[in-house]
């Protein structure tokens, strides 16, 4: 399964919608999708996907805004 | 201890000391003392000297302890509301607690700016009976209910700390609560008495945890209070250790079960820093029992004590027939003491189910399981339908009764998605009055969108389920044991 699709099936799996399916540049923050928390455990789902470490201090929101660049960022670090 | 006055003589005697950080704003104690003195004289001359709340609304604005402390000083208790709150729910919090003035940092900022109010203030302070601050929490209902807590619940509160802490001048407190709630209470005047500095971290730093952990770094934190699952999250990051913040010498945890696994790691990233559990509900002052918790301590027991009464209290384990059971045995955790609340504004019927007296002292029932060995208290769940969620405090019913509102719903249940032992989040399990298009993610998505409109955002659930019906048990109610099931 290519990178991005793990990267969207775990964040499906944490914030519980369609929507992230459905909409790639769906705004994650701003549109209610992740709060705080979900985003500490999507961080964790991240890092038990992959077996990686993710730097939680080292994430931009901006970074992080929308599925597509959460798994641009994930490509980066798993060198997909 | 005269509170008022303490924090004052910190604004007279150094006013250039820093009171407040927030989002690089700064508020000095002298600033802090004029505003807030200011403020009061046009608070006791636009308002009648009736002792109504002040509804003070914003987030973390230096405005916010303006707000707190002038109303105060006039005479009047403060009601904080955080901008998490949606307006109908503001709504309903303003005309139960009868305020007739919602204070926001800009509103707080023009009255500052234009003329000073013209008479002197003639105004009668807070005595000790006196209503200081209002803190509305879930109601099982739907309505939110305010706690009303006295100057001398808060003065209770705050002298045990002073004594349990030892806490010297040049404290740095971490501010993470939101005013709303009152864990802020212990950080906010615990600093303000000892002319510490409060730091305050923002909604926005939550989700940018780059910003997050820029902030902590820079705060010189020494006293961390918070709930477990924020420092939590905060240890994720495997460089949030002594390191990062090397004046931390203190963590005060509250607001929810705080597993052992979690001490360990803390003890072990913080090696200088004690580690503190603490435990109590909005209606006996922020906290009610607390100790120390080693590595001696989570070696003898299997799960982590919320510690010894406070000194000028006394906390009982009721059995079935509202007597206190033997030692090692479970029952209902009563507190007794003058931290406890005088009750719920506007809500006698609340205020009788919940409060008595006991041999002259107010007793509240806290609708905790509890059981004492070696003398310290132990938490084990609650006897209602009430939930901690990551640190807020749920009623289910709240959320339910606030779903069945919405014209689409006909019946819902709430539950909490359980994860090794703890509520992780809230499920919602929806039958509709008529169904709407779309399929079942789009319905979702709209009752998610209309019930934000009346509660904050963490009661509103992450997943819903509609259902054609909701499963019953034989008493005809809501089989709550098989919508477990389905989240399991």
């Amino acid at each position: 399964m290519p990178t991005s699709a793990r990267v969207i099936n775990v964040l499906h799996r944490v914030a519980g919608t369609d929507e992230v399916l459905r909409n790639p540049d769906i705004l994650l923050f701003e549109g209610g999708v992740l709060d705080s928390l979900g985003l500490v455990e999507l961080i964790v789902g991240l890092e038990e996907e992959f077996g990686i470490e993710i730097a939680p201090a080292e994430i931009e929101r901006e970074q992080w805004a929308t599925p597509r660049k959460i798994s641009t960022y994930i490509e980066a670090l798993v060198g997909a | 201890m005269d509170l008022l006055r303490r924090i004052d003589l910190w604004g007279r005697d150094f006013p250039e000391r820093v009171a407040h950080i927030s989002e690089e704003r700064r508020l000095s104690y002298g600033k802090l003392l004029h505003d807030s003195t200011a403020l009061a004289a046009h608070l006791a001359q636009d308002l009648p000297d009736d002792r109504s709340p002040v509804a003070v609304l914003g987030h973390k604005q230096p405005e916010m302890l303006v707000g707190f402390l002038g109303s105060v000083k006039a005479g009047h208790p403060y009601v904080p509301i955080d901008i998490a709150v949606p307006p109908q729910r503001v709504e309903r919090i303003l005309k139960t607690a009868g305020a007739r003035l919602m204070l926001t940092p800009d509103a707080i900022a023009d009255i500052l700016a234009g003329p000073a109010a013209s008479q002197p203030m003639r105004t009668r302070p807070l005595g000790p009976a006196d209503p200081f601050y209002l803190i509305f929490t879930s109601g099982s209902t739907g309505e939110p209910k305010g706690v009303i807590i006295t100057l001398a619940c808060l003065d209770s509160f705050l002298s045990w700390m002073l004594g349990a802490y030892s806490l010297g001048e040049g404290e740095v407190f971490l501010n993470r609560a939101p005013f709303t709630f009152d864990v802020s209470v212990m950080d906010t005047y615990l600093s303000l008495i000892t002319g510490g500095t409060l730091f305050s971290i923002t909604n926005d730093d939550l989700t940018n945890p780059k910003q997050l952990y820029r902030a902590l770094a820079a705060s010189g934190t020494t006293v961390w209070s918070s709930t477990p699952s924020f420092v939590e999250m905060c240890l994720l990051e495997r460089s949030f250790r002594a390191a990062m913040l090397p004046r931390l010498r203190l963590f005060v945890l509250a607001g929810e079960i705080l597993p052992p696994p979690l001490v360990r790691a803390l003890l072990d990233c913080f090696p200088e820093a004690e580690v503190w559990n603490a435990y109590g509900p909005t209606e006996a002052t922020v906290l009610a029992t607390a100790v120390r918790v080693d590595a001696a301590m989570l070696a003898r027991y299997p799960s982590v004590p919320i510690g010894y009464p406070k000194p000028d209290s006394r906390v009982l384990i009721f059995g079935p027939d509202g007597r206190p059971v033997a030692d090692g045995q479970r029952g209902e955790i009563i507190l007794v003491g003058p931290n406890v609340s005088i009750g719920y504004v506007g809500r006698p019927d609340l205020t009788a189910a919940a409060f008595f007296e006991l041999d002259g002292m107010r007793a509240y029932r806290t609708g905790d399981w509890g059981r004492r060995t070696d003398g310290l208290i132990f938490y084990e769940g609650r006897i209602d339908s009430q939930i901690k969620l990551h640190g807020h405090r749920i009623e289910l019913g709240d959320v339910e009764a606030n779903l069945q509102a919405l014209p689409a719903v006909r019946s819902a249940a709430v539950l909490p998605v359980v994860k090794e032992g703890r509520p992780e989040a809230l499920a919602a399990f929806v039958t509709l009055a008529e169904r709407p298009g779309g399929a079942d993610a789009e319905v979702s998505q709209s009752l998610k969108a209309q019930l934000s409109q009346r509660v904050p955002a963490y009661m509103v659930p992450r997943r819903f389920f509609i259902m054609d019906a909701l499963p019953l048990n034989t008493s005809g109610k809501v089989d709550r044991r098989k919508l477990a099931d389905m989240l399991a």
